[in-house]
């Protein structure tokens, strides 16, 4: 009975309740618009950072996050390899070299980034022209921009020359198989790609390699029990095992003081709601003092008093609720697909931020929003409904 | 004594200074640094040279030993080739003509330039920059010099001389504190600072010898701030102000990927 008479109790103001049903649900939309939009860039990112460059975690030997340098190997990888599969079963991991370089092609030369692949394996990059490697002795493949800058397409020669680990000075002469993008910019504008084993012996590594990235059958952020693990089971001595938030801690750091900040403006907005709520209510029941007053003395107790009003701002909250949601949902969806590529130019923290977005809503803003709202109508009406139920008959009948 | 001897003994003695050659002015406790600088310049340097070189270069991870043969003819050509190394390395050669700085690469067997701004950096894993080895700036053209004081130097009298870049040079240093002998005009040591004024590394020069009318450091060792490096150069051969012939230092010739 009491839901029906606080359905009813809603509209019997109609044009206050719309409004203050109004102010909660673009609270509730802004907030789940916000959220979304955020969390997905963030999502488009993080799968970025996890299945391209960096991984989810990454084996190297000792001291090399701090200080990369050509000789700091995994030494026996394939060894490591079957430790981590005991560890982390079902991970997928990848070997890689890395090292510093300098290419050349014709009369034109720049510095590049010489990364060892396994060809297959590897979802650092998409072609764009050419192919993938055939196995072939000396291919490579090389950055889109970078192609661009040196001024070499497919088929074309390409000269690389750095230092191996022995001091030794690499240097070859490698044909374009094809050109790439991938999920940073730097990386198309100064990556050449060679298989494993020709980076390898152009560097003088042995087996060894720089890196050994890890893919967790997982889709989330937090990887650190899983670092822990592989910690457990790894020799520390001569090996370090880092997560990408370990790896990347400025992204990861920027990503939570947005979403900090982000909780400081819902606090706002629902702060400025809340308070419009808690006047429209204050409203509400002083005009009905009369009806407490009556319903008082037909013997109504105070605490039901107290749950109708509360119930009429429930109502409320769950109506704005819907609305704001579907409000969010009808310009997120509405909206599409956005193209960020005009905005976006270059890399955020070594990551290409997403060019284009598919919108929608992210079922984890729901659960946040409507918390909120419903707070927020309670907080809000909580005081005007103590009155109500505090009310003396007596007073509240001769109230005019 | 007739004078066919006095012609062989005037031959035979040292060959003479050039005339144009400022004295070195040991007695002076402030010598004029610009004048000291041409000198010490002019002589380590000359018009032109052939020498053969041994570098011996050491860090913690690994130790190795190349030969090269270098010649060169003033500041604006160098030609360097490496004669004995390993095996990706052997006959690898550096070119420098004018600004401009290209490299032979013997596996590769193809010739790739050096961009711009890697003067500074490395010349074959050691701790001698691009620069260093062919000798792309000067201290009496690209650096403002200015005197110190005279100390004593492991027991010998030296003058300390401070070297700060022109805001034009193109010079990879910050500023160059330098060391010269009293005695004998030649640079003992030199610490080179970057940019941010922070010591990067230390070259000294020993083993000095005589060579035709100069006293010449056959040696040089440079020390770099990061622990456990060191690149040692020594001469096993040097010919000063020599006749070089002009195809030495062709870029058609290098890419031939001949000396």
């Amino acid at each position: 009975m009491l839901l029906s008479m606080s359905w009813r109790n809603v509209w019997r103001n109609a044009r206050r309740s719309i409004i203050t049903m109004t102010a909660l649900s673009f609270g509730v939309a802004g907030i789940v618009g916000m959220y979304s939009y955020r969390e997905l860039t963030y999502g488009v990112m993080v799968r970025d950072i996890t299945t391209g460059l960096v991984g989810h975690l990454q084996v190297h030997g000792k001291g090399y996050q701090d200080a990369p340098s050509i000789g700091t190997l995994v030494a026996n990888p394939l060894q490591v390899e079957a430790v981590l599969q005991g560890a982390l079963p079902g991970a997928k991991t990848e070997r890689r070299v890395i090292g510093a370089g300098l290419a050349g092609s014709g009369d034109r030369s720049a510095p590049v980034m010489v990364l060892g692949v396994e060809p297959g394996a590897t979802a650092l990059y998409r072609m764009s022209a050419g192919q993938d490697f055939t196995g072939q002795p000396h291919e490579v493949l090389i950055g889109k921009d970078l192609a661009t800058e040196l001024d070499v397409g497919v088929g074309g020669e390409l000269v690389l020359v750095s230092q191996g680990a022995d001091g030794s000075v690499a240097n070859d002469r490698y044909v374009v198989s094809g050109t790439f993008t991938s999920s940073s910019a730097e990386l198309d504008g100064t990556a050449v790609a060679l298989p494993l084993a020709e980076a390898q012996s152009f560097f003088a590594l042995g087996e060894g390699v720089h890196q050994l990235v890890v893919r967790l059958p997982v889709d989330r952020e937090d990887v650190g029990p899983e670092v822990n693990a592989l910690r457990a089971a790894l020799d520390v001595k001569t090996l370090e095992a880092l997560s990408w938030t370990e790896m990347l801690p400025q992204m990861k750091a920027s990503m939570d003081t947005k979403r900090r900040s982000q909780g400081v403006m819902d606090f706002v907005i629902f702060l400025i709601v809340g308070l419009g709520v808690f006047n429209a209510m204050t409203m509400a029941v002083f005009e009905r003092t009369r009806e407490f007053g009556v319903l008082a003395s037909l013997g109504t107790r105070p605490s039901r008093i107290l749950a109708m009003v509360m119930l009429e701002a429930f109502w409320q909250a769950g109506l704005a609720f819907v609305i704001g949601v579907s409000l969010a949902a009808l310009g997120l969806y509405g909206w599409g697909t956005v193209d960020l590529s005009a905005m976006m130019q270059g890399d955020v923290m070594g990551v290409r931020m997403p060019t284009k977005l598919e919108l929608g809503l992210d079922p984890r803003a729901l659960g946040g929003a409507a918390f909120t709202a419903f707070f927020t109508a309670f907080a809000g009406a909580f005081f005007p409904a103590l009155r109500a139920a505090r009310l003396r008959p007596v007073e509240a009948l001769r109230h005019t | 004594m007739n004078s066919a001897l006095l012609a062989l003994l005037l031959f035979a003695a040292p060959e003479a200074a050039p005339a144009d050659l400022p004295a070195c002015p040991s007695a002076e406790e402030k010598p004029d640094v610009k004048l000291l600088l041409k000198r010490t310049e002019r002589v380590l340097e000359g018009r032109s040279s052939v020498a053969v070189m041994r570098m011996a270069i050491k860090t913690p991870a690994w130790e190795r030993a190349v030969k090269m043969k270098i010649w060169s003819r003033g500041r604006d050509f160098t030609l360097v080739r490496v004669v004995e190394g390993g095996p990706r390395e052997t006959g690898m050669m550096t070119l420098k003509r004018e600004k401009q700085l290209w490299n032979y690469l013997p596996q590769a067997g193809r010739v790739m330039k050096l961009p711009s701004g890697m003067m500074g950096d490395s010349w074959m894993g050691s701790d001698f920059t691009n620069d260093d080895l062919v000798r792309g700036s000067s201290l009496v053209d690209d650096f403002d010099a200015r005197f110190e004081k005279s100390v004593d130097h492991e027991g010998s009298p030296a003058w300390s001389i401070t070297l700060t870049p022109h805001a034009s040079a193109s010079v990879v240093w910050g500023k160059i504190e330098m060391r010269i002998d009293r005695k004998s005009c030649m640079p003992v040591e030199q610490r080179f600072f970057d940019e941010d004024q922070q010591l990067a590394r230390r070259m000294t020069y020993g083993d000095l010898q005589t060579i035709g009318w100069r006293t010449y450091p056959m040696k040089l060792t440079v020390t770099p701030a990061d622990q456990g490096r060191q690149t040692v150069i020594t001469y096993e051969h040097l010919e000063l102000d020599v006749d070089v012939p002009d195809d030495t230092f062709s870029l058609r010739r290098l890419q031939q990927g001949k000396e």
